[in-house]
């Protein structure tokens, strides 16, 4: 199965070979090396036209889902932090869309359509970060896995099909050898990971992000990941070998990997880490917001932590941080919630729901008056809101 | 064996309407949600089998894509609002005791961004309402959910009764279908009673 893959791999990349590509123009370093790339590339064979027909038709549905986040300039953006990591040259044939999808994630179709989920955006510390993992998903495109991939999961059916009607013609059990056959599909899913994830690496280290912080990305996301236990009194547990189900290998065996052969490349420059927080904290109260509401204190606290860790804590996250723990909502969360809503005041937070959620929390822990007055300093501030009949309500009775 | 195949047969054609989609006449209807809920519709829906709680009922008039109300009967404190699908990795909000009538939008948008795979939701207003005599919230609601990306409006009313959660929702597509069947709901809703 291992040797049929890299067949199927080296077969992809012998017709890319074929097409006339034009040159890299970046990474001569020894080691660096990119693949050959072509401008316009057209879909081959009759499997390659039907991955890019569905991916077209995914994409339709993309470009017009009201989870898109259509604010000028975020895609834009995203777009530019991609060219960067990958070139010029080889981003151009790319379409990003910008996703409200909490999870850390993003994604490439075999047609040149990416997308990229807030909760990534949310989670990525610098531009580095986040060009890391665009960078991984931009290796899938470039080295077709789409395809092989559909290619490999169907030879790998049509054997199990096969060897189960030979089995029952020759009344013989034949789950065995069907379960390994099985078991190769998800083991190519993993490789084809890898390859990915080394091929971003190459990107990384020729773009002049550190060729150190794609490892660190999974770092962070396993910290998160034992934090995220650690808050629901679940055992952290981190693996090295992946199961045999797994698609991906698992996060630590990828940061192990990552560092490793980062160890041997370019140290890299600057992550750009203030240009990054620019860029999102319009985004940043939205995408904190729909985190809080995931009912997982552990890894909120952690995300809040690790981007204070690196910006200090703004009035947002202060203002987050105050949601957090009015959320989860025991009585001694109701009042750090206050003492933080008080300080992200302080730090400057000047929107009018902070006195009434602020009122909120007071009122629920018990601490009446002083909620009304917070309540009353908000309808004052915002007469008319959505929930003000309902507030106004709360503060009579 | 040819009697007992008869014989399981026959057994489950008698269990199977208990466990099917049903019709709900017009006229009163006790014990909703196996709960002290009860309701007068004028015209008929239609019950679905699907049980997402203990203590969840779910009607619909063309199906639960298009109109659907949402019976969430006596929730008690330390339980969520549906049955959870991940306890370990998904687990939901739950009631406490001590929440404020404003909580139960934040529950139920908290609940549908976990459990539903909603990913947009907006609680436009809210406004005080009485329940059967109780004091009650009625709230409105837009979301989307990542899996079919269908913008749908909301329409709640929710009560805390005896320390345990009293809400109906009602909930369609934004186009059309929302405008279509909301007196509808509106009017069941008038009928409530605990």
């Amino acid at each position: 199965m291992r040797a049929l893959s890299r067949l199927a791999l080296c077969g992809a990349a012998a017709s890319l070979a074929m097409l006339g590509t034009t040159p890299p123009t970046r990474a001569a370093e020894p080691g660096l090396e990119l693949p050959a790339y072509s401008h316009a590339y057209e879909p081959r064979t009759v499997d390659e036209r039907g991955v890019w027909m569905e991916a077209d038709e995914a994409e339709r549905g993309l470009r017009d889902s009201p989870l898109r986040i259509r604010e000028a300039g975020l895609e834009a953006y995203l777009r530019e932090v991609l060219c960067r990591e990958v070139g010029a040259d080889r981003c151009a044939g790319v379409r990003i869309y910008a996703m409200e999808i909490p999870g850390f994630n993003a994604s490439m179709m075999a047609n040149g359509t990416m997308q990229v989920w807030s909760g990534l955006l949310l989670r990525s510390r610098s531009e580095a970060e986040l060009a890391a993992v665009l960078g991984h998903e931009f290796a899938h495109f470039e080295l077709r896995h789409s395809l092989t991939g559909f290619q490999q999961r169907r030879r790998a059916t049509d054997a199990i099909a096969w060897i189960g009607l030979w089995g029952a013609l020759a009344n013989s059990d034949t789950s065995f050898t069907q379960n390994i056959i099985a078991r190769g599909i998800y083991r190519y899913g993993r490789e084809q990971e890898t390859d990915a994830d080394l091929l971003g690496l190459r990107y990384a280290a020729s773009s002049g992000y550190p060729a150190s912080t794609p490892a660190e990305v999974w770092k962070n996301l396993m910290a998160e990941e034992d934090a995220s236990a650690a808050g629901r009194n679940q055992k952290s547990k981190q693996k090295y070998t992946a199961g045999y189900f797994d698609s991906h290998p698992t996060a630590l065996n990828r940061s192990i990997y990552l560092a490793e052969a980062a160890a041997k490349m370019p140290a890299g420059g600057d992550a750009r880490a203030r240009e990054y927080r620019a860029a999102m904290a319009p985004y940043l109260p939205r995408f904190l917001a729909a985190q809080i509401k995931r009912n997982d204190f552990g890894g909120t606290e952690h995300i809040l932590q690790s981007i204070a860790a690196a910006s200090g804590w703004s009035p947002d996250l202060l203002f987050a941080r105050a949601e957090l723990y009015r959320t989860r909502g025991n009585p001694r969360d109701l009042q750090v919630a206050a003492q933080y809503y008080r300080e992200a005041r302080a730090a400057g937070y000047a929107g009018p729901e902070l006195d009434r959620n602020l009122g909120l929390a007071l009122l629920r822990n018990g601490q009446a008056e002083e909620g009304r007055q917070s309540l009353n300093a908000y309808l004052a501030a915002a007469p008319e809101a959505g929930d003000a009949k309902m507030i106004r309500a709360l503060v009579a009775n | 064996m040819k009697r007992l195949l008869i014989g399981l047969s026959l057994g489950l054609a008698v269990v199977a309407p208990a466990s099917a989609n049903s019709l709900v006449t017009a006229g009163p209807r006790p014990h909703i949600a196996e709960s002290r809920f009860s309701a007068s519709p004028t015209d008929e829906w239609n019950r679905l089998s699907r049980k997402d709680g203990k203590n969840v009922e779910i009607w619909t008039r063309d199906g639960d894509q298009l109109n659907k109300v949402t019976f969430f009967g006596g929730i008690p404190s330390g339980k969520p609002l549906v049955r959870e699908i991940d306890k370990k990795h998904q687990p939901l909000p739950k009631v406490a005791a001590d929440m404020l009538i404003t909580d139960i939008p934040v529950l139920l948008e908290s609940t549908y961004r976990i459990q539903y795979a909603v990913t947009q939701m907006e609680v436009d207003s809210q406004e005080p309402a009485t329940l059967s005599g109780h004091k009650a919230i009625r709230f409105t609601y837009r979301f989307a959910r990542e899996d079919d990306g269908v913008r749908r409006r909301g329409e709640a009313i929710g009560a805390f009764v005896d320390g345990q959660l009293y809400l109906v929702t009602y909930e369609a597509p934004a186009l059309y279908f929302f405008d279509k069947d909301v007196e509808k709901y509106r009017k069941l809703a008038a009928t409530l009673a605990l």
